[in-house]
Parts: structure tokens; sequence; C-alpha cells
């Protein structure tokens, strides 16, 4: 355990940036979101769930593949330097883990190894997370359904407590381990420094409504894929975008080519299943061409589909979507519905 | 007013005058409501109307994907004046007809703007909250806060001048009748004010944060194309990232597809995530087409709309120059 005094945190952000582009919470106008800071002043510790979700450190909305002249294609340069995340949320460190199944681990069905993204390892692998503990949840979280907390430190390198006066970290991976073996900062591990832990972590769950039991979700979200309740939970959703794009874990995409002349690029972007362009077909036939199907098809990926190929939900209770959706159309309801369905048979 | 309200509609669902109503209930967030659509008696209790029915529910009458307006024989609708002046857009342009709709007018003292509310809290949450009269109390952790509701209600609220549903059915409570608001296009003459330059530079910002989930477009009364042409591909007329000459491209359009239809209902307003001002182009346009040919969007059913009418002596100095 290492602590670091808040006078100190200039200190440490800089000598970090000198062999990491460090991204963290940075309020930019309106909007809060993870943005690659030039110093540590742009970052705002106090944003607890940024309205942009830290996935587009790694997934961005738009990434060019590659470039394409007549003579050839490139690949464009990367950044040289690793990722350090500063700052990231329990809800959002679990969902890399969650998202690095799609794309890193690639040990999707039917067999391992079928494919790597290198697009994504190249900025996922060597990055360090800084796993920042949420004093305050807000009313919109719920992490504890699915296991997260917010003094949880799934999926982070370092797991880091502000107190009043400092921050103090400890290392969870082998990769936080060498890091902070590498800080020269002197080991502290006073007995009041983690009760300290201790007291602020009791305050945080309390904030933290009760927990769901979802042991049953699974199960029975195969139940019900063609019961009426699919109408009730989708009549007032309006098909925006907007929860899957504030979403952590929601990853699907497009490719689109754009070219002029004699060059162009080919661009993968974010797509939404809960837009009908998403499954229309070249024939004109779109299988989910009803609202309902949409809803139901976002609904059941995020809590039977992934768990059938991955064991896990993906969803980490990080609330975004409760927050954003204009017809506040709750997906905490939808689940307490799903549970609470009994088959009228 | 809310105990009328509901025997009303319990009154139309039992007399079987409607198949269905649309209104609003309890929302799960502080100060929030959602769309309800009641189809049984025992339903109605659920019902509400206060400043957090922000909804515009009108968009479900048209959209395609659920054919509300087409599916039903009969629908009842709990409107404000916008959504009311949205329903008439619609029977003008022969989406819905007239007698399908049984409107229920309430009357609106305005809505709230969770965005204006957070900027008071400055992003903090919001635990509890009570509306007393004119003035809205709020607490949270460390914060408890009593302002005038008007500082945080919709800015189309605060320059609209149809509270009342200028067409209806059924009116539920006291109209507040027509209001005297002389500085409706403020925020537009302060705007074209601005050197283009100014103007260029705030846009260009704005639209750069857009992030293109088209939640504007997707509760917009006015946006019920079957396919709208971002979603064409075969041709493509825009790019799908959110690069902003792209961005710019899709909401100046939307603009102008709602020229002489948009009532300034601040649906789209209220559903950004990214909170951009979408409010202040389609005022813009709204005060051109005023200016031009004297019209008011959804305000008169026998009335043709702007851009389907035409006079010989309407200014036409946009085409000639």
């Amino acid at each position: 355990m290492i602590k670091i005094k808040k006078s100190e945190f200039n200190k440490f952000i800089e000598n970090l940036q000198k062999n990491y582009s460090v991204f963290a919470p940075v309020t930019d106008g309106k909007a809060t979101a993870f943005k690659k800071i030039k110093s540590s002043d742009d970052i705002n510790n106090k944003v607890l769930n940024t309205k942009r979700s830290p996935k587009e450190i790694f997934f961005p909305q738009s990434e060019v593949l590659f470039q394409y002249t007549e003579k050839g294609m490139e690949v464009p340069k990367r950044e040289e330097k690793p990722f350090a995340i500063w700052g990231m949320r329990n809800c959002d460190t679990k969902s890399l883990l969650l998202l690095d199944k799609v794309f890193g681990e690639a040990h999707q069905m039917p067999k391992k190894d079928m494919y790597k993204d290198p697009y994504w390892k190249e900025k996922y692998d060597n990055c360090l997370v800084f796993n920042l503990a949420c004093n305050e949840p807000l009313s919109t979280c719920f992490c504890n359904w699915f296991d997260g907390g917010p003094f949880d430190k799934t999926g982070s390198d370092i797991f880091v407590v502000e107190t009043d006066d400092s921050f103090i970290f400890e290392a969870v991976s082998d990769k936080g381990k060498k890091f902070l073996t590498d800080c020269k900062t002197t080991e502290n591990e006073s007995d009041k420094e983690i009760k300290k832990i201790e007291k602020l972590k009791e305050t945080a769950e309390s904030f933290l409504a009760e927990k769901e039991d979802i042991s049953s979700l699974f199960s029975k979200t195969k139940e019900i894929w063609d019961e009426p309740i699919w109408d009730e939970i989708a009549a007032k959703c309006v098909n925006c975008g907007a929860c899957t794009f504030v979403c952590p874990t929601c990853h699907c995409f497009d490719v689109s080519d754009e070219g002029k002349g004699n060059k162009g690029k080919r661009i993968r972007l974010w797509d939404s299943c809960m837009f009908a362009i998403f499954t229309k077909e070249a024939s004109g036939h779109n299988p989910r061409s009803q609202s309902t199907q949409r809803v139901r098809q976002r609904v059941m990926h995020k809590y039977n589909y992934f768990m059938d190929n991955y064991d896990e939900h993906l969803c980490t209770g990080c609330g975004r979507c409760v927050v954003v959706c204009p017809t506040n159309l709750d997906i905490r309801e939808v689940i307490k519905k799903i549970l609470n369905y009994k088959n009228e048979e | 007013m809310i105990q009328n309200l509901r025997t009303e509609v319990k009154k139309l669902l039992k007399d079987k005058k409607v198949d269905i109503v649309l209104g609003w209930e309890k929302g799960s967030l502080p100060l929030s409501s959602s769309p309800l659509f009641i189809h049984k008696e025992e339903d109605v209790d659920r019902l509400i109307f206060d400043e957090t029915c922000r909804n515009n529910l009108t968009t479900y009458l048209t959209k395609d994907k659920r054919k509300l307006g087409k599916t039903y024989d009969k629908i009842g609708i709990v409107v404000k004046g916008c959504d009311a002046r949205s329903i008439v857009l619609y029977v003008v342009e022969q989406q819905i007809k007239r007698e399908n709709v049984i409107i229920i007018g309430v009357p609106c003292n305005g809505v709230l703007e969770k965005k204006k509310i957070l900027q008071k809290t400055e992003n903090k949450e919001i635990l509890e909250s009570k509306i007393d009269g004119n003035n809205i109390h709020l607490k949270g952790r460390d914060f408890d806060l009593k302002f005038p509701l008007k500082d945080v209600l919709c800015d189309s609220c605060l320059t609209c001048r149809y509270p009342d549903a200028p067409v209806h059915n059924i009116f539920i409570g006291k109209p507040r009748k027509e209001v005297d608001i002389k500085d409706e296009f403020k925020n537009v003459i302060d705007f074209e004010k601005k050197s283009s330059e100014e103007r260029w530079e705030y846009t260009k910002d704005e639209y750069a944060r857009c992030i293109r989930c088209y939640a504007c477009r997707n509760v917009c009364p006015a946006c019920y194309c079957n396919e709208c042409f971002v979603d064409q591909n075969d041709p493509q007329w825009i790019g799908k990232t959110p690069e902003v000459t792209d961005s710019i491209i899709f909401h100046l359009i939307r603009n102008l597809h709602v020229a002489g239809r948009c009532v300034d209902c601040g649906a789209c307003v209220s559903a950004c995530p990214v909170d951009l001002d979408l409010r202040i182009m389609n005022k813009k346009v709204e005060k051109e087409v005023k200016e031009r040919f004297d019209y008011t969007a959804g305000l008169d059913i026998d009335e043709k709309p702007a851009m389907v009418s035409y006079c010989e002596n309407e200014k036409q100095d946009f085409i000639m120059g």
C-alpha cells in the first residue's frame, strides 16, 4: 500500500505521463468523458460516472482501420506510449474485462483462438488501469446486483482510495505491483489508513440501494423469449441509440468506407441494435423490424446470450442508460419485471 | 385536477370510447416521469400530471415502428399545449384522422429541464425534491436548495405562447389562455447579432459533441419518416461517424425538414444525452417561417401548412437572391 498526499497528486500525474499517455475523467464544456489529459489540472476526480463511458479509449466511436490509395493500404500509426487510465470506477474496469472477452481473449465460440482484434489488443494489453473507489455511489448505481461494488477491485491494476488528504494505492495485478514497486515512494501500511478505508467502504456501501437477486435472470430470460411481456417492456422505447452509446459494455459496430477520388479509408464505428437499419438486409427484409424485437435483443444480449457464451452478464450496473434514457425506460425495472414474470400457462 | 383527469380517463375506458390512453406516470428518478400506456381502468391510478411530464407523447402515434395511430381505432391522449399542436400537425399532414384521437388537454405551467436542475446542483445528485407552488426545493447529500421554479423550466416553456391545447375534446382544470410573450425569439435575435465566425465557432463546438444516437430525431413528433435520410445507404447521403461536419449536416437537414412543422415542444433538447443546444436552429427556422409566411405550426386544423401552400405575393428573396 502506498500513500500519496493530495498536494503531491500533480507530481504523481506528471511522472506517470513520462511513460504513459494518461487518460482521466475530464469535464469538457457540458459533458464529462475520459480523455487524454495535458496536465493533472484537467482531471475531475469528483465525477462518479462520466457521461460517456471509457470504452471509447480502447474502442473509439469511430476508428480508422486502414487508409488506401491506388498504390496500396496502410494502417494508421498508433500511439507509442502505453495507456494509463486514471479514475476508472469498478463498473467500468469490469466492463473492460467483458469487452476483452470479445475483442482480446479470443475464446469466442465455437473454438478458441479464432480471432484477436489487433486494434483493441494494442491499446488494452499494455494499459495500466487505476480503479478509483466510489466514496459516494449514485442512486442509479446497481453494481452490487452484478457482484461489483464501490470498493471492488476486479478489472484493475491498481486500486485507489481517496481519503480526506491523500490517495492510497494498492496493487491488484502483477502489472500494478511492478508499477508500485518502481514508484520510489515509501510503503505505508498503517492501521490508521486501513481503518479509514474500511470506514469509507462501509459508508459507500450504505448508499447503494438493496441488491436484487439476479441468479435466475439467465434461465428466466430463456423462458420468456416468446412471451408478450416484451411488448410491455418495449412500449415506451423510442429506439434511439443513447443507451447503447453510453453503455460501457455495448460493443456492436458497423464498418463503413469513406472515399473520395483515388483515396479513402475504412472505418469501424459504433452501431446500435436499437436502430432499425442495424439488421436491415440488402434485400430490404428486416428480421428485427419491430421496436419490441430490438429491445428484446438488447436485453437478451446482456442477460442471456453473453452469459451463454462467456458465463457473465454483459452489464456491470453502472446506471448510465438509466440516466440518459429519454423515456425513463429503466433497465433495473426491466430486470425486475423479467424476474417477477409468471408464465400464465 | 389529477382526480378529475383520472375520473375522465376511467370514464373514457369504461364507455369504450377509447382503446388506449397515453399519459404519464411517476418515473424512477427524482423529478422524472415516464410514458404510461393505459389499457385497463385499474391502471388509471398511476396517471399523473405535473411539471415532470416533459415527454411529448404524440411521438408514439406516428412512428413507423409502432403505428399506434393505425393500430387502434380510438386513442385517448393527455396533452400539454405543445403536444396538442403536434397532433394538429399530424392531422394537417394526414398522418392520423382527427376523429381517431380523443385529445385530453391539461393546464400546463411549464415542465422541468433536467439539465438546468443539474446546473443548479452543480451536477450533484438530487435525493429529495419537492415542488411547492412557484418554488422548488432540492436536497442532496451536501446541499439544500430552494429557488423559483421558473429557473429550471425548459427554455421552450419560458417562451411558450400556447400552454393550453389549441384543439381538444376534453379540457381538465382551468386553461391558462394565450400568454403574452414578447421576446419569443430573443435567443435567435441575440445569436443573429454575432459575427459569422462566432456563430460558426459556437455551432461547430456544439455539434462536435454529438454522438449521433438520434435521440433528438426519435423523440421528435415531426420526425416520422419511415426511413430517415441518415439511415439510407443506397445512396448514402452522409458519413456515419460523429465527425463534426457530418453531424452538422444531420442537424441542419433535420432543422430544414421540420421547418414550419416544429412546435418547439423541447423534446429533442430534453432527450439529448450530451446536452447539445438543439433549440437555437429550430427556433431560427421557426422565426423565418413566421416572418415569411406568417405561419405558426400546430394551431389550426384547417390551415394549410406553410410548406405546402403557395401565395403569389409571398416573399421569395431566399430563392431569387
